[in-house]
C-alpha cells in the first residue's frame, strides 16, 4: 500500500521478504518455525524506521542502546533479512518490525483505509510521528503498550529454575521474539487508534474486549504460515480443535514462567456460566477468543467436508496413516482462507461499534452487521456459526429479542435528515483525499505522513484532545448536524457533543462489489459523576453509518442518562451507569491497593486501571 | 496483667435475665465466648467453647504490626497465657490457628512464653506445608520479593537521609508485614514449638468430598475449611509478580554492577543512539520508569499474595456458625460464595471476625448486604493509622450497622455495644446457642 517509487525505470518490488520465528524460539528448528513473511516494501532507515513504525533498541535496565539493523543494506536485502537468531539484537529488531507491519497491514486491508499511528497531533504531551517499538525496553516478564510514550515496550527475563518445558532453566527469554506477543501488543495500539475511549474500563467487558481482541488477531495470524499450518493439519488429521500450537498463544512465555503450558489457548469447553463468573480481563477475553475460534472452526469444517468426501471415496472417514500431501495442501488453503475471512470480519466490526462502553454483545452485533452489509448471502454460514458459538458461551447482546441474524443487525435509522449541502461539498474533498491515500502513484513514501494535513484537526474539549481525520470545517459542520438532530441520535441536549471520528470506508465484497460507506462517531461526557465512578467520567454517544449518498442506515447508540425524553434510551442510559458502578465495585474488591491508598488516590483509583503495564502480561 | 473487668453488661442476645455462671452447662444458656485482645493493628482472638464442665480453647492468630498505646505485645501474650492457665497452673490451648504468615497475625508467637503452653494441634494453611512442593514455591516467591523490595526501600530511605518520607513509610510497613521468613522465631514456634508436641495440620479447601474437619481436640465442633483452596485462580493470586526490577539490588545482579545480566555480548552495545527513530531527550528515563514496577504496586501485590494464603474457617457447634476468614481476599471469598453449601452457611452466621482489620476488600459488599443475617455479632481488630486512612473502611462498618450487627472495634473499647464485656485489653462476646 505504501509502495516505493520506481528508480531508473526499474520498478521496486511490491513486497519485501523478512525472516522471523513463526512462533518463538522455543519452537526452535521445528519445521516451519524459521519462516519468512512478506511485508510492504517501504523505505527503511536503520532502526528499522519506516513511515509508520520505528524500532528503537534502548534497554532501560542496562541503560544502553543496541546497534540498529539496516534492512535496506545490500547484504541483508540479498538474503531476505538476517537469519533467525536469539543472540543478535538486530534480528530481534527485524522480527518486531516485520510482525508489527504484518499486523498493521491486516487492519489496513480489512478496514479499507490506511491507519496512522503517530501522536504528533496531540495538543498536550509528547509528539511522536510514528508508533515506537522498544524490543528490549526493560528486564521483566511483561510487554505492554504505553499511550503516553506512543510506544510498545517489550521486556526480557530469565526463565524460572524449575519446570520450564523445553527451555533451559534461567535461559533469557525475549518477549519481542514471540509472534503472538508482538501481534497482541500491536493490536492494543491499533485498537487505541480506532476507539481511544475503550481504554476507559466502563463495564466488565471493556478491558476484556481489548485483551480478547488482541489474542484473536494473534491467533488468526497463525494461519497465514503455510508450512506450520500444513504440518498441524496433518498432525491433527484436520481436527484443529485438538490441542495444537495453532490454537495456542505465546508458548515460550507460558513455559518459561513456570506454568507448564502456553500462556493462553483458544480452545475451551463451552460453558455459559463462565461469562457470568469470570472477570479477570485476560480470562474473560479468552471466552471471546474461544467463541470466535469455535465459529471459525465450524465454518472451516463445513468448507472442507466436500474435500474429505472426495478424498475418501464418499465415506468422509479418513484412512489410517498420513494424509495425502495434496489433500493436506488443499485443506490448509481452505483453513487459511477461512481464518483470513474471520479475521477481516472481526476487524471490520470496528466500523459498526459504539464509540464508548463496548460489550461482547456489541461486538457480536457489529460483526454480524458488518459482514451482512458486505455479503448479504451467508454462503458458508459464517455468521450462523459465529452466533451459535457466542450463544454456547452465554454471550447475549442486551436488548435483542432473539439470536436470529435479523434481530442481531443493528437497528436501522429512521427519520433522520440528510447531511446539508455544505457537508456534501466537503465530502467530495474527503472522498478525493481518501482515494488518493490508496492510489500508489500519488505517494512519495519517503515523506509520507499518513494523512493529508488539510484533512485532519485536533479539538480540545473539556480538557481532552480529540484527534480527527477531517478538516476543521467538516468537524464544525458535523457538530452542527449532531446538535440539530440530537434527539434523533439519542444524544443529551444538555451536554456538549464531541465529534469523535468521521471517515469514508471502501471495501470489496466477496462478489467483487465495491462498498462505500460513511462512518461518523459522536460522544458525550459527564465529568460531574467522576467521584462516584472512581475517577473516570460517564460517557455516551453514538456511531452513525451512512451509505455514500448520505442515506443513513444504522445508528449504534450508547445513551446518557437523558436522551430527549426517549424512555427506552434513558432506561438504557441508567442501566449503563449502574453497570459502570457495579464494575467499579468489582474492581475495588480485587484491587490490592484499596486498603493502603490515600483519600486522594481513592478518588482517582480507576485511572490506574487504564494503564496496560498494571495488567501482568500486558 | 490483672485482667480486672470494669463493666459487665447484660448480654442482649441472651434472653434469660437470670443467667448465671453456675448453670452455664444447661442447654438454654450455653454460649461460646470470643475474646478479642487489643494488639493494635493485628489479630488475636480466643474462642472458648463449653465442653462438659470445662471448655475447649482455640486461639486464632497472635500478632501485631503496631501495638495499641500502652499495650506491648509481651503484655498481651502474658494476658492470653494467664487466661488459658487453670487452677493447677497448667496453660492449655487445644488448637492454635495461624491463618497466614503476616507479622500482624503471627509476630506474637515469637515470644518465649509459648514454650510453656500445652497445645494439642496447630493449624496452618496448606501453603505452610514444608513437604509440599507447590507450597514451597509460593513461599519462596513471596519471601524473595519481600526481601528484594525491603532492601530496595531500605537503601532508598538511607539515600534520603534523615528526612522522614511519608510515601516511603507507607510502603515499608506493607512490606515489613510480609517479611516473615522461614527462620523467624514466630514461624519456628508455629512449626516446631509449644509444649505437648502438638500435631500440625496444613489445611486446604476442597471443592467436593470431605470438606470438614472433626478432631478429638475439639469434640462437638465441626470445622468447615472454606479456604485457601488449591484452585489455579486462587494459587495465581498467591504468586506475586516476579518484581525483576528489584533484582538489581540483590545478589544475582551483584556480579553485573547491580544490573540484571546483560542479554547480549558487548559488541552490540552502544552508548549513544545511532538509529533514525524519534527519541527526545529525557525519553530513556521515561522508558526506564515505565518498565520498572512501582514500589507501591510491588508492595501491595505482595501483601495481597500473602493475604491470599489465609485460612478461612467456619466453626459449627450444634447449629451455631462462627466465621473466621483471616485476611482472605476476593479469590477465596468468591469461591465460597459460589459454593451452594457454603453460601447457605454464610446466611446462618452468628459471629463474624471482620477480615483484614476492616479493609475494603476482605469483606465483600455482597456478603454484607445479601447474605449476613440480621443482628450478627462482628468483631474488628483494628487501629486507625495515619498512613493507611482507608482502614477500617467506613462503608463496611455502616453496612454492617445497617444489618443491625453488634460491632466491636478493638481500638474503640468504649464504644462497643452492650453485647460485649469490656476491659482495657480485651473485648469479649458471648454467642449463645
Amino acid at each position: 500500500m505504501l509502495r516505493r517509487p520506481s528508480q531508473d525505470g526499474i520498478a521496486q518490488p511490491a513486497r519485501r521478504p523478512i525472516r522471523i520465528f513463526a512462533s518463538d524460539p522455543q519452537a526452535g528448528r521445528t519445521f516451519g518455525n524459521r519462516s519468512s513473511i512478506e511485508v510492504v516494501n517501504e523505505h527503511l532507515s536503520p532502526g528499522p524506521v519506516g513511515p509508520r513504525l520505528e524500532v528503537i533498541d534502548y534497554d532501560g535496565s542496562q541503560q544502553c542502546f543496541y546497534k540498529p539493523v539496516d534492512l535496506d543494506d545490500g547484504t541483508i536485502l540479498m538474503r531476505g533479512g538476517l537469519d533467525p537468531s536469539e543472540s543478535d539484537p538486530r534480528f530481534h529488531q527485524q522480527m518486531v518490525y516485520a510482525v508489527a507491519s504484518k499486523t498493521l497491514e491486516n487492519f489496513d486491508r480489512a478496514l479499507g483505509r490506511i491507519l496512522t499511528l503517530g501522536s504528533q497531533n496531540r495538543k498536550r504531551g509528547a509528539k511522536y510521528p510514528r508508533l515506537r517499538l522498544f524490543p528490549h525496553a526493560f528486564y521483566g516478564t511483561n510487554a505492554f503498550y504505553n499511550k503516553d510514550l506512543n510506544a510498545i515496550l517489550f521486556g526480557y527475563f530469565n526463565a524460572e529454575a524449575a519446570d520450564v518445558g523445553p527451555n533451559l532453566p534461567h535461559q533469557t527469554v525475549f518477549t519481542c521474539l514471540s509472534h503472538d506477543i508482538i501481534a497482541h501488543e500491536m493490536t492494543h495500539a491499533i485498537v487505541d487508534r480506532l476507539r481511544p475511549l475503550f481504554l476507559e474500563p466502563s463495564n466488565v467487558d471493556v478491558r476484556a474486549f481489548h485483551e480478547g481482541f488482541a489474542d484473536i488477531v494473534a491467533i488468526f495470524q497463525h494461519f497465514s504460515f503455510q508450512d506450520i499450518l500444513s504440518e498441524y493439519i496433518q498432525r491433527t488429521r484436520t481436527d484443529i480443535t485438538k490441542p495444537n500450537p495453532l490454537a495456542e498463544l505465546a508458548q515460550q512465555f507460558g513455559y518459561a514462567t513456570g506454568s507448564g503450558k502456553a500462556l493462553r489457548s483458544a480452545l475451551d469447553k463451552p460453558d455459559p456460566k463462565l461469562y457470568g463468573t469470570t472477570f479477570e480481563p485476560h480470562d474473560r477475553g479468552s471466552i471471546l477468543v474461544a467463541a470466535v475460534f469455535d465459529g471459525f472452526n465450524k465454518t472451516y469444517q463445513n468448507r472442507i467436508a466436500d474435500l474429505v468426501r472426495i478424498a475418501t471415496g464418499g465415506t468422509g472417514t479418513l484412512p489410517q496413516g498420513d494424509l495425502h500431501p495434496d489433500l493436506v495442501k488443499r485443506i490448509a488453503d481452505e483453513a487459511a482462507l477461512t481464518a483470513q475471512r474471520v479475521l477481516n470480519m472481526c476487524i471490520r466490526a470496528f466500523d459498526y461499534m459504539p464509540p464508548v462502553d463496548v460489550t461482547f454483545g456489541d461486538f457480536l452485533r457489529a460483526m454480524v452487521t458488518a459482514d451482512y452489509e458486505l455479503a448479504p448471502i451467508d454462503e458458508h454460514n459464517f455468521r450462523g456459526a459465529m452466533i451459535e458459538a457466542f450463544r454456547m458461551r452465554g454471550i447475549y447482546p442486551k436488548g435483542v429479542t432473539s439470536l436470529a441474524e435479523e434481530s442481531l443487525l443493528w437497528p436501522k435509522v429512521e427519520k433522520l435528515p440528510h447531511f446539508g449541502k455544505k457537508v456534501r461539498k466537503l465530502l467530495e474533498e474527503r472522498f478525493f483525499s481518501a482515494v488518493r491515500d490508496f492510489d500508489e502513484s500519488w505517494q512519495k513514501p519517503d515523506d509520507w505522513r499518513g494523512y493529508d494535513p488539510k484533512q485532519t484537526c485536533v479539538t480540545r474539549e473539556e480538557e481532552e484532545d480529540i484527534k480527527l481525520d477531517v478538516s476543521p470545517e467538516m468537524a464544525k459542520e458535523l457538530h452542527a448536524y449532531a446538535t440539530e438532530n440530537a434527539n434523533a441520535l439519542g444524544l443529551d441536549r444538555s451536554l456538549k457533543i464531541q465529534v469523535r471520528g468521521f471517515h469514508p470506508v471502501f471495501r470489496v465484497s466477496p462478489s467483487r462489489r465495491l462498498l462505500i460507506e460513511l462512518n461518523a462517531q459522536f460522544a458525550q461526557v459527564d465529568h460531574s459523576v467522576k467521584g462516584q465512578l472512581g475517577g473516570i467520567p460517564f460517557r455516551g454517544g453514538c456511531t452513525l453509518v451512512a451509505s455514500s449518498d448520505g442515506d443513513f442506515r444504522y445508528l449504534i447508540s450508547k445513551p446518557m442518562l437523558k436522551a430527549g425524553g426517549d424512555e427506552a434510551r434513558e432506561q438504557t442510559g441508567k442501566e449503563r451507569f449502574a453497570d459502570q458502578q457495579e464494575y467499579l465495585q468489582r474492581c475495588d474488591m480485587q484491587n490490592a491497593l484499596m486498603p493502603y491508598i490515600t483519600h486522594k488516590e481513592n478518588q482517582e483509583r480507576m485511572l490506574e486501571m487504564m494503564n496496560f503495564a498494571n495488567l501482568c502480561g500486558g | 496483667m490483672t485482667g480486672k473487668k470494669k463493666t459487665i453488661v447484660k448480654n442482649k442476645l441472651n434472653s434469660k435475665k437470670t443467667a448465671s455462671k453456675k448453670n452455664a452447662g444447661a442447654p438454654r444458656d450455653r454460649h461460646v465466648t470470643i475474646r478479642m485482645y487489643n494488639v493494635g493493628f493485628g489479630d488475636a482472638f480466643l474462642a472458648l467453647i463449653p465442653d462438659g464442665d470445662g471448655e475447649r480453647r482455640i486461639l486464632f492468630d497472635c500478632g501485631s504490626i503496631e501495638a495499641a498505646p500502652g499495650l506491648a505485645m509481651s503484655s498481651v501474650v502474658d494476658r492470653i497465657v494467664s487466661d488459658v492457665t487453670d487452677a493447677k497452673g497448667v496453660a492449655r490451648i487445644d488448637v492454635v490457628v495461624a491463618t497466614h504468615r503476616h507479622k500482624d497475625h503471627v509476630s506474637g508467637f515469637g515470644l518465649e512464653a509459648w514454650g510453656g503452653v500445652h497445645v494439642k494441634e496447630v493449624w496452618m494453611p496448606w501453603t505452610e506445608d514444608p513437604a509440599d512442593e507447590e507450597a514451597r514455591r509460593i513461599r519462596d516467591g513471596q519471601s524473595n520479593l519481600a526481601s528484594a523490595i525491603n532492601t530496595a526501600l531500605t537503601n532508598r530511605s538511607a539515600a534520603l537521609g534523615a528526612e522522614p518520607d511519608e510515601e516511603l513509610s507507607r510502603y515499608k510497613d506493607i512490606v515489613a508485614n510480609s517479611l516473615m521468613l522461614k527462620n523467624e522465631r514466630a514461624m519456628e514456634t508455629l512449626h516446631s514449638g509449644f509444649s505437648g508436641n502438638p500435631k500440625r495440620r496444613f489445611l486446604s479447601a476442597k471443592s467436593g468430598g470431605d470438606r470438614t474437619l472433626e478432631t478429638d481436640a475439639l469434640p462437638g465442633v465441626k470445622v468447615h475449611i472454606l479456604g485457601p483452596s488449591r484452585q489455579p485462580d486462587v494459587i495465581r493470586d498467591m504468586n506475586p509478580p516476579k518484581g525483576e526490577s528489584y533484582l538489581r539490588l540483590r545478589g544475582e545482579a551483584a556480579a553485573h554492577n547491580g544490573l540484571p545480566p546483560p542479554p547480549f555480548p558487548p559488541q552490540f552495545r552502544q552508548e549513544n543512539y545511532t538509529g533514525t527513530g524519534t527519541l527526545p531527550k529525557g525519553d530513556p528515563q521515561e522508558i526506564e520508569r515505565a518498565g520498572a514496577m512501582s514500589d507501591l504496586a510491588a508492595a501491595v501485590a505482595l501483601d495481597k499474595a500473602v493475604n491470599g494464603t489465609s485460612l478461612m474457617l467456619m466453626l459449627e457447634i450444634s447449629g451455631l456458625f462462627l466465621l473466621f476468614p483471616g485476611d482472605a481476599q476476593w479469590g477465596t471469598w468468591k469461591a465460597v460464595m459460589e459454593d451452594p453449601e457454603w453460601r447457605e452457611m454464610l446466611g446462618r452466621v452468628k459471629f463474624y471476625k471482620v477480615g483484614h482489620h476492616g479493609s475494603h476488600n476482605a469483606t465483600p459488599k455482597h456478603f454484607v448486604e445479601e447474605m449476613i443475617p440480621d443482628g450478627v455479632c462482628a468483631m474488628a481488630s483494628t487501629l486507625t493509622r495515619r498512613i493507611w486512612p482507608e482502614i477500617p473502611k467506613k462503608e463496611l462498618l455502616t453496612g454492617l450497622a445497617a444489618k443491625h450487627a453488634s460491632i466491636a472495634r478493638s481500638d474503640q473499647p468504649k464504644k462497643v455495644g452492650k453485647v460485649f464485656l469490656v476491659d482495657q485489653g480485651v473485648i469479649e462476646a458471648h454467642i449463645p446457642y
